[in-house]
């Protein structure tokens, strides 16, 4: 009893103390800047860093609890069992409502943490300031949550001396432990550039310094919230049994929606650094993409949509819904606030540019977030509109992604090969020829092999073109800059488009030439399919130590060579079965066996389901080619073009060209303005 | 002849012709040679994936492992083992026996029509959001050629930003 209660009481007390550094950082950080008082502004991080200590403190008290099974808690009885596994028992605290909140006030309280420690000594500078303060409201906002509705260390029912365990979907793979914490950072993350993108309408700093300052933590987010999205399918492909990655659940929608809009922001971020244009825009979609994470978790968390992992109907909905209009709200009226210095001077030439294909970029992403948007809530617009129950699947995802993802493809072809400002057709025959014959080629090979239907094709097609596009930029500069060719945004970005492109024919081929049958397998008697033979070698038994699982597996020699186990696992404790298939993963296709209910021990015969997927495996390597490109892009690639020379100037010419007649036909407008202008690195604060 | 002009040489106008009718050839062999589902097995998941599990949270009868699934797998299953009925019939069959909320694609009538409708809005929206900003654009770019005070005080702003004054509060 007395450790119950110390878990409970230090958990508490370690929030209490994020609550209370969050709102005193506010203040503090507040009062400073109207005080003009550095003193003040200097404490800044260290409540910060307090809060972090706190939330840190919350989080090893839950680990405690857990880990000494501390059945006076309700989450505890809720997820806790004696007979989870160390590690999944560890991932436990993020497998349900309150834990999943403290996880992501965690990482709230760290990136907030972070961003106080990267800016420490420039705290004078009031767009710090005002960026901490909106870090803090957001770390009070979520703390309050934490602590209140959402209570992790509530006292449970007095008594109760063991639980469930987790969900047994959520403790059966391995993955279990990285994909939550990583699609929090990337999440969370976006909350960063959000409040440097707030304090730059609040000061009215609304240069292109903000963003500069910002560029590695968006892009890092970003890189987060990939990584999360795809160990995600991963996830769902090894565990859930349907050999799929990606089936359009509304939670899955709610991690894509955040990044549809990060992803338009980090390409259009990139007219503003050139040309200084769209800053209502960029804000825009900063505001969009930190709102709808909010939306997304306030979806799946108050019991609104139902999903298949969407946490109960907890009574945050009410709060987190609040959360999203006082974004929303807060940050449109300061966009309106601040119009007049929004304006952009700028013109953009020609649609035929690489600022067109951003903008055609932002529209095509805008719409598709928009669509998931729609298609998601759909279902509650029927329901408080006409009370019926409707649902929207992934066949109308399907439809509607798949006209999207062919545009985009073709505009991830033509965009690296479009100069700023405007292009000639002559330039464009000349650069785009051997990406397309790249394109052609592909086509071809993927004919040759036996591929059919116009969208598999044409997204091959366009595929190679848009690979083509990518290789001749990473070309051209290798051969210019040897290795260094490979860094920097633009190349480190043509590695992160080619880790899309084979992302995008993976899903092409394996949604499209996927073939499934079901087999009755009799013991020792060899069933040929798919060009693929399935022998039933034996049905067997197993239950682990704590007795709380028990495992039929069927073991399937694939091929006369290796066995494959099949198995329904079921969870004693809870009378649950859950299937587990098992996967022979090639360079090629996968083959991806699940065994059928009610096989019992000894039998000699077995139902499986086989699914014959080609590409899979390439869905992970792309990912991983998307993270090696974020890095490459983010590390910094040493000497800085000159942003008034010409496109194809080499990188670190001596002399700045003025270039006169590339200059906008903006006679009025000095170069000094149309171009991002270097904001000051501090405002000096006077001491009272 | 050296390499750069026999580069310059095929991307002539020959060289891009050649690329149309190759993919031109590709495609149509490809789109040509397309089969349908190639056992009945794929049959059912192709419209198993159409109708939602009645049950569970808006899942796939095709992903669901549930029992009522399950039931709906194997009707299906009958079905298309019959041969009888076409894919749509058959959805359209499990409709009329488990309600229209089974139904994973809405319909494109009614008030359902607008998740189908709203999307294509949205598209035309940006694009032509986009036509308008071009347009203005150009007539920014072609006519004012004399600041206006508007410009001037914009340039005003941003030096005085960047002279670092304490202006900004």
């Amino acid at each position: 009893m007395i450790a119950a209660s110390l878990n409970a009481a230090l958990g508490r007390a370690g929030l209490l103390l994020l609550l209370a550094a969050s709102v005193f950082g506010a203040f503090a950080v507040l009062y400073g800047i109207r005080q003009r008082n550095p003193k003040l502004l200097k404490q800044g991080p260290i409540y910060a860093w307090l809060g972090f200590g706190g939330a840190l403190l919350a989080c090893v008290m839950m680990q405690r609890a857990l880990i000494t099974r501390d059945f006076s808690l309700a989450y505890i009885q809720q997820v806790g069992s004696a007979d989870t596994p160390a590690l999944y028992n560890f991932a436990a605290m993020w497998s349900s409502l309150e834990g999943s909140i403290l996880l992501w006030v965690a990482v709230l309280a760290g990136f907030t943490g972070a961003v106080a420690w990267r800016f420490r000594k420039r705290t004078n500078d009031v767009l710090v300031g005002w960026a901490l303060i909106v870090m803090f409201v957001i770390s009070a906002c979520f703390a309050m949550l934490s602590f209140g509705p959402a209570d992790p260390f509530a006292a449970g029912a007095p008594g109760v001396t063991s639980g469930p365990g987790p969900n047994p979907l959520l403790q059966n793979h391995i993955l279990v432990l990285f994909h939550p914490p990583i699609l929090y950072l990337g999440y969370v993350g976006f909350a960063v550039p959000f409040a440097f993108a707030i304090a730059a309408l609040v000061t009215g700093r609304l240069g292109e310094g903000w963003l500069l300052e910002t560029r590695r933590w968006a892009l890092f987010s970003w890189a987060f919230l990939t990584i999360g999205i795809l160990l995600g399918g991963w996830w769902s492909y090894e565990v859930l049994g349907w050999s799929g990655v990606w089936a359009w659940d509304p939670v899955e929608n709610a991690s894509l929606l955040p990044w549809l809009t990060g992803t338009a922001y980090i390409h259009s971020v990139l007219v503003q650094e050139r040309r200084g244009m769209l800053r209502v825009w960029n804000l825009s979609l900063l505001v969009a993409t930190f709102a709808l994470t909010i939306l997304g978790t306030f979806l799946t968390r108050s019991g609104v949509i139902n999903s298949v992992h969407a946490f109960g109907d907890g009574p945050v909905g009410p709060w987190l819904l609040t959360y999203f209009a006082i974004t929303v709200a807060v940050s449109l009226a300061l966009i309106a606030w601040r119009g007049d210095r929004l304006r952009s001077p700028g013109t953009i030439d020609s649609p035929i540019s690489r600022e067109g294909a951003f903008l055609a970029n932002n529209v095509i992403f805008t719409v598709f977030a928009f669509v998931v948007l729609l298609g998601t809530v759909f279902p509650l617009l029927v329901e408080a509109l006409q009370d019926r129950q409707t649902v929207v699947g992934a066949p109308y995802f399907d439809r509607l992604s798949t006209p999207i993802g062919l545009v985009l493809l073709f505009l991830m072809g033509v965009a690296p090969v479009l100069p700023w400002r405007k292009a000639s057709t002559e330039l464009l025959r000349d650069r785009l020829f051997w990406p397309a014959w790249i394109g052609a080629g592909a086509l071809v090979v993927a004919v040759a092999v036996g591929a059919t239907g116009w969208a598999p094709l044409v997204a091959f097609g366009l595929g190679g073109f848009a690979a083509g596009a990518a290789l001749r930029q990473i070309v051209l500069a290798t051969r210019r800059q040897g290795w260094r060719g490979f860094v920097g945004r633009t190349n480190g970005g043509m590695v992160v488009h080619l880790g899309v492109i084979v992302i995008g024919i993976a899903l092409a081929a394996s949604n499209s030439f996927t073939h499934s049958a079901t087999l009755t397998l009799t013991q020792n008697e060899p069933v040929e399919w798919g060009g693929h033979t399935f022998e039933l070698v034996s049905v067997d038994e197993r239950i682990n130590d704590a007795g709380s699982e028990r495992v039929v597996a069927a073991n399937v020699l694939l091929d006369d060579r290796q066995e494959y186990r099949p198995a329904v696992t079921t969870y004693l404790n809870i009378g649950q079965d859950v299937g587990t298939p098992s996967v022979r993963t090639g360079f090629t296709k996968d083959v991806y066996l699940t065994l059928g209910q009610g096989v019992a021990p000894g039998d000699t015969e077995a139902t499986i389901r086989v699914f014959i997927k080609p590409m899979i495996l390439w869905l992970w390597i792309g990912g991983a080619m998307m993270a090696i490109g974020t890095l490459l892009a983010a590390f910094p690639s040493g000497r800085k073009r000159n942003p008034l020379d010409p496109v194809s100037a080499p990188i670190g010419a001596d002399q700045p060209s003025m270039q006169p007649s590339a200059e906008p036909a903006t006679p009025a407008v000095p170069p000094g303005a149309t171009e991002p202008a270097p904001e000051p690195e501090t405002v000096q604060v006077r001491t009272t | 002849m050296n390499t750069k002009s026999l580069n310059r040489r095929l991307k002539g106008w020959m060289g891009w012709l050649a690329l149309i009718f190759v993919v031109a050839a590709a495609l149509t062999i490809g789109i040509a040679s397309t089969t349908g589902p190639q056992t009945p097995e794929e049959r059912i998941d192709a419209i198993s994936k159409r109708v939602a599990c009645p049950v569970c949270d808006g899942e796939s009868v095709f992903e669901s492992q549930n029992s009522a699934s399950i039931a709906i797998r194997n009707q299906v299953g009958d079905l298309v083992a019959e041969n009888d009925l076409g894919d749509d019939q058959i959805v359209a069959f499990i409709e009329t026996r488990y309600g229209a909320q089974v139904l994973l694609v809405p319909r494109a009538s009614g008030f359902d029509a607008l998740v189908w409708v709203l999307p294509a809005v949205a598209l035309v929206c940006g694009v032509a959001g986009l036509a308008v900003a071009f347009r203005r654009w150009r007539v920014q770019a072609d006519g004012t050629l004399d600041p206006t005070d508007d410009d001037r005080a914009l340039v005003e702003a941003a030096l005085r930003d960047q002279r670092g004054s304490a202006d900004t509060k």
